[in-house]
This record gives C-alpha cells, structure tokens and sequence, in this order.
C-alpha cells in the first residue's frame, strides 16, 4: 500500500496487553509504520508494559483491575472511537502477529470488499501452532462459523481490521476470549461483510499464553447455546465513544 | 440445658449482636436485617427452649415428615441453596459493575485531561498569570 493510500486511511492500532514488556514496544513501533494511532490497553501488568508502550510512541490506556483479553479490546474500541479513525486493527501484544502483515489487512477494506477482516492463522502456514491449539481452534471456528452463517477458519484469531461503521454498532459483551466469536457472529448478524486473509504466527518456545483448554470450552458454551448473549446483543445501537 | 444448647443459644446472640452493628452502621438494609434477625432469634430460642421443636411438629406431619429435625434441616437446606443462588447472581452484577468502572476510569484520563484544559483558560487567576 502506498504512503499516500495509507494517509486516506486513518488506521488506530488496538493492542490488549498484559505483561508483555518483552515484546510490546517492538509491536508499537512496528503497528505505527501503519497506523496513524497505536492504543495499547494495559489489563493491569505488573511489570513495565505501559510505560514501553508509552516511550514507543502509544497511547496507553489502563485497567486498575485485571479484566481479561476481551474487556481489554472493548476498552480500546471506546478509545479509538474517539479518535478520527476510520479503521481499527487489532493485534496481540505477546509478537505472535507481525506488524508488517497489516497491510494484507486492511487491503479487502480499502477495496471495499469487506467490513471485517479477519487474520487467518490456518490459512497461513500454521505448522508450528500447538496441536491442542490447532484442535480445538478448528471446533471453535466451526462452532463460530454455525452460529454466524459465515465459514471461517481461524474465530479465534486477535489479528483483524475493522470499519468503523462495524464498531459504531457492534461490541461484544465477554470480558474474557469468547469475544472474538462474539463478535464475529454479531457482525454476520448485522449483514457485516467478514473476509478473511492468512497470516503468520510466531509461537515462541516455552510460552504458554492465550485461551487455555479451559477456555476454550467457555468460548464454545457461550458460541452454541440457544439464544446466546451475542445473539440477544445484538445490534441495539451506537456505541458510545467514551472517549 | 445441654452443651449444644449453650453452645446454639451463643452463637445465636453473637450473631445478633454482629448483624444489629452492621444494621446501625448503615451497611445493612432494614429488610435484610429483620430476615437475619429472625433466623439468629429462632436459633437463640431453640437453644433456650429446645421444646419449641414440638411446635414444628404439626408442620412436619402435614409435609409427610418423621420429626421436626428433617423439617428444620430440609427447609435450611433449600434456604441455603436460594441464598448461594442470589449470592452467585448479585456478584455477577458487581462483577459487571466493576468491569463497567475499571473501564471508564481507564478512558477518563483523556477527557479529563481535555476538561481540566478548558477549565484552567476559565479560571482568572490563570490569565493573569498568562
């Protein structure tokens, strides 16, 4: 994408984070080669994630109480409401998504072909992805591809662009990672075009983080069940940009 | 009077006393306290008069009960199971409460910082000293 198509596109970069000082400041001065503004919501580190994200150029905003990967991303959705971007992306802040890959992103938005997109980690080379995780990302994006009516590959990917159209009236209500089904099926609901493109992923030796197997069984619950909270969510009204 | 007698009169009054405190400091509703009040004066009783149980008895024959204890321990029971449920929703509601201020208080700073801005070219003192 050239510079000047990138200036027409004001892009806020949202990154939860929640002790990564090992990998977020790198992830910041990477996302603002892309992005107009990078908001990186701190979900109450104890080590020097904030201040890293600060030096690097972000916006920070703080949780004084740990939420959880989804309220995290909802706070940054508020806060990049308020901003004049157009476009969000959203990225993990432990460097499994690599900021050079946000172009790929926002490339189907800016040719007007989709209002959600979405990293797909399977669709990419997907080797190195831990095998417990690949099974069971399988049966949550089966599960997120029934309950929306879209067929998706990778639900649970935290590597996606948003219009702002989409967020001005959808927003997902767990705090926790059943968010990134959620708002997945409220978007398709909302007859919101979700397209999605591979990506990369770095798994690092050693690091456990992300949704667990106990997770991923929550997020599965809250995807099947009859009338979920998504479905009863869905598309009320504006958000409000808190900020 | 029987050890557990003493031991069920006591604990009643101690509670008693604890609930009546959280009543006058103002950290208890009237009705919460009347319906403790209630459970902590019957336990009192029962431990001063343990023949009360006998009053329980028409109650008992009428649900099909052998004595009066399946009465008391059943009917506890299903309370307990009630009080663990409007426990478990209440706190999902202070749960989304707090959620709810943890958030906003994360995106005051912004427009604090906005506010307080305005407020200072308001204030007189501040342009004079500009």
């Amino acid at each position: 994408m050239r510079t000047e198509e990138r200036l027409q596109m004001r892009v806020a970069c949202i990154i939860p984070a929640f002790n990564e000082e090992g990998t977020i400041a790198e992830i910041v001065r990477g996302a603002l080669k892309h992005c107009s503004t990078v908001i990186v919501v701190d979900d109450h580190s104890q080590d020097l994630t904030a201040e890293l994200s600060r030096k690097s150029g972000a916006r920070v905003v703080t949780h004084i109480l740990r939420l959880g990967a989804g309220a995290a991303l909802s706070t940054g959705f508020r806060a990049a409401l308020g901003t004049d971007a157009d476009t969000f992306v959203t990225m993990d802040g432990d460097g499994q998504h690599d900021p050079r890959e946000i172009p790929r992103l926002l490339e189907p938005i800016r040719n007007d072909e989709a209002d959600i997109v979405l990293g797909s980690r399977l669709l990419g080379q997907h080797e190195l992805m831990p095998l417990y995780k690949l099974m069971g990302n399988k049966v949550l994006s089966m599960a997120t591809s029934l309950a929306s009516g879209v067929r998706i590959t990778d639900s649970q990917s935290g590597f996606r662009a948003y219009k702002r159209i989409v967020l001005d009236f959808v927003m997902h209500k767990q705090r926790d990672y059943g968010w990134a089904s959620e708002i997945l099926i409220l978007a398709a609901g909302g007859s919101f075009r979700i397209r999605e493109v591979p990506i990369s992923a770095t798994y690092r030796a050693g690091q456990r983080r992300g949704a667990g197997v106990k997770d991923g069984f929550k997020i599965l619950y809250s995807t099947i069940r009859p009338k979920s909270s998504a479905a009863r969510t869905m598309i009320t009204g504006r958000v409000d940009g808190a900020v | 009077m029987e050890p557990y007698e003493i031991a069920a009169a006591a604990f009643g009054v101690v509670m008693l006393v604890l609930t009546t405190r959280e009543l006058l400091h103002r950290r208890m509703r009237p009705v919460q306290y009347s319906i403790w009040a209630i459970i902590w004066f019957a336990l009192i009783l029962l431990g001063i008069v343990p023949q009360f149980y006998s009053t329980l008895l028409l109650a008992t024959q009428v649900l099909g009960m052998y004595t009066p204890i399946h009465f008391v321990t059943t009917f506890s029971i299903l309370i307990l199971f009630g009080m663990v449920y409007y426990l478990g929703k209440r706190i999902a509601e202070l749960d989304d409460k707090l959620s709810t201020v943890v958030q906003h208080i994360a995106l005051q700073p912004a427009t604090e910082g906005v506010d307080q801005g305005k407020e200072r070219k308001k204030h007189p003192k501040t342009q004079e000293s500009s």
